[in-house]
């Protein structure tokens, strides 16, 4: 199945879940699910956050070669990551995660790289 | 007697038409603050699109389709992994659950309602527009002016989304790969849990959730992530009953109406449309 049909097939799906409710107020949704699909969002953040992060730390590493140089290729992205939380944490502004971590990663790459 | 008639007509035509002017202003008023955040989120995933390996088209596609920032990210995302295509729709349905809550809140408004309104109406419902809508309809009590209004807000924040993710994307297909730009989407993926870490039900959700999902890393056609959501789901989900045994169904205080109920789920879970 190609991207484009994946992607058609997911926002059909998705088109119908907003139509699910809309024409009849005879189904109800079971109360205990409101507090589960608050959930949704940082559980799926996370599990993508972490895959691709994993992702791009074993890529780093493997094209390192099995030596010490696999350990410091990926300090760049976990100085990223540090730096990108760090200043969420202090500032409470996600977006500062963004603007903190790709700089960082870009300074410590470049001094690696000297 | 017809002149005076048509006249009369003319003049309430004139000014139907300026009230639904005003309404659709006063809906697209009601969505500017949200754009601030929306529209660098939709570049965000503009970016995304371009630095994958699936065609940029593709990527943009999920704008129109899919119509929800993270689930168009993690679309983005698991098909550039190779992910298997039932993987990237289940993980896709489950980020967009919330939509059957804003369905179910939207619907006593538009009972009744034309064919035609109900199916556009259904297709721009996201997070900002249900918000935007399901306040106006709590204090209009002209439903039609109520749905002008949805729309005018509804309208302009696709319009600016469908404008944002290309421009990301054609901002994106000109950065060169030693800028290593497959790294902003975690990052910013991280930075919206941050900030909401401090909430137990939350911090539990994520660490299942990232738990499960490095775990499951080697799992065939990437359904780590999904698994990793739902154990994510249900680890929060036990944090939440353990807090609140009292807002059981059947034992707890009388529960507040469904739009209540709903906007209270709707901060924790528009940020990743609007990262305010």
């Amino acid at each position: 199945m190609n991207s484009y049909l994946v992607i058609l097939v997911a926002g059909l799906g998705c088109y119908v879940l907003r139509m699910s409710m809309i024409g009849t107020d005879r189904v109800r949704l079971p109360a205990r699910f409101d507090s589960s699909v608050a959930l949704v969002a940082p559980a799926a953040f996370t599990a993508l956050a972490v895959t691709t992060l994993a992702g791009i730390l074993l890529d780093a590493g493997l094209a390192a070669g099995v030596n010490v140089h696999t350990v410091v290729a990926t300090v760049p992205a976990l100085l990223a990551i540090a730096a990108g939380m760090g200043v969420v944490f202090w500032t409470g502004k996600p977006f500062f995660a963004v603007l903190a971590g790709m700089p960082t990663f870009w300074l410590a790459t470049a001094l690696l790289s000297i | 007697v017809d002149v005076a008639k048509r006249i009369r007509d003319t003049n309430e035509g004139k000014i139907m038409k300026n009230q639904v002017r005003r309404d659709l202003i006063g809906g697209a008023r009601a969505m500017a603050p949200w754009l601030l955040g929306v529209v660098p989120f939709g570049m965000l995933i503009g970016v995304s699109a371009a630095q994958a390996s699936i065609p940029t088209a593709a990527g943009w596609l999920t704008g129109p389709t899919i119509y929800g920032g993270s689930a168009q990210i993690a679309a983005i995302q698991m098909l550039d992994a190779g992910a298997a295509p039932v993987a990237v729709i289940v993980t896709v349905l489950v980020i967009s659950l919330r939509f059957v809550l804003y369905s179910a809140a939207l619907a006593p408004y538009w009972r009744n309602t034309p064919l035609w309104w109900r199916l556009l109406g259904g297709y721009l419902l996201v997070d900002p527009s249900f918000v935007v809508g399901i306040e106006r309809y709590g204090t209009e009590p002209d439903r039609r002016r109520a749905h002008t209004h949805y729309l005018g807000g509804a309208v302009l924040l696709w319009i600016s989304w469908m404008l944002a993710i290309a421009l990301g994307a054609t901002v994106g297909a000109a950065v060169p790969a030693s800028l290593h730009l497959e790294l902003l989407v975690p990052l910013f993926l991280l930075g919206e849990i941050v900030p909401k870490l401090r909430d137990t039900a939350t911090r539990r959700a994520a660490l299942g959730s990232a738990t499960v999902a490095l775990v499951c890393l080697a799992v065939p056609m990437h359904l780590g992530i999904a698994i990793g959501i739902v154990a994510g789901i249900a680890a929060g989900s036990i944090a939440v009953r353990r807090k609140s045994p009292a807002t059981d169904d059947t034992n707890g205080p009388a529960p507040a109406d469904d739009e209540t109920k709903v906007l209270a789920t709707v901060p924790a879970l528009s940020t990743e449309e609007s990262h305010r």
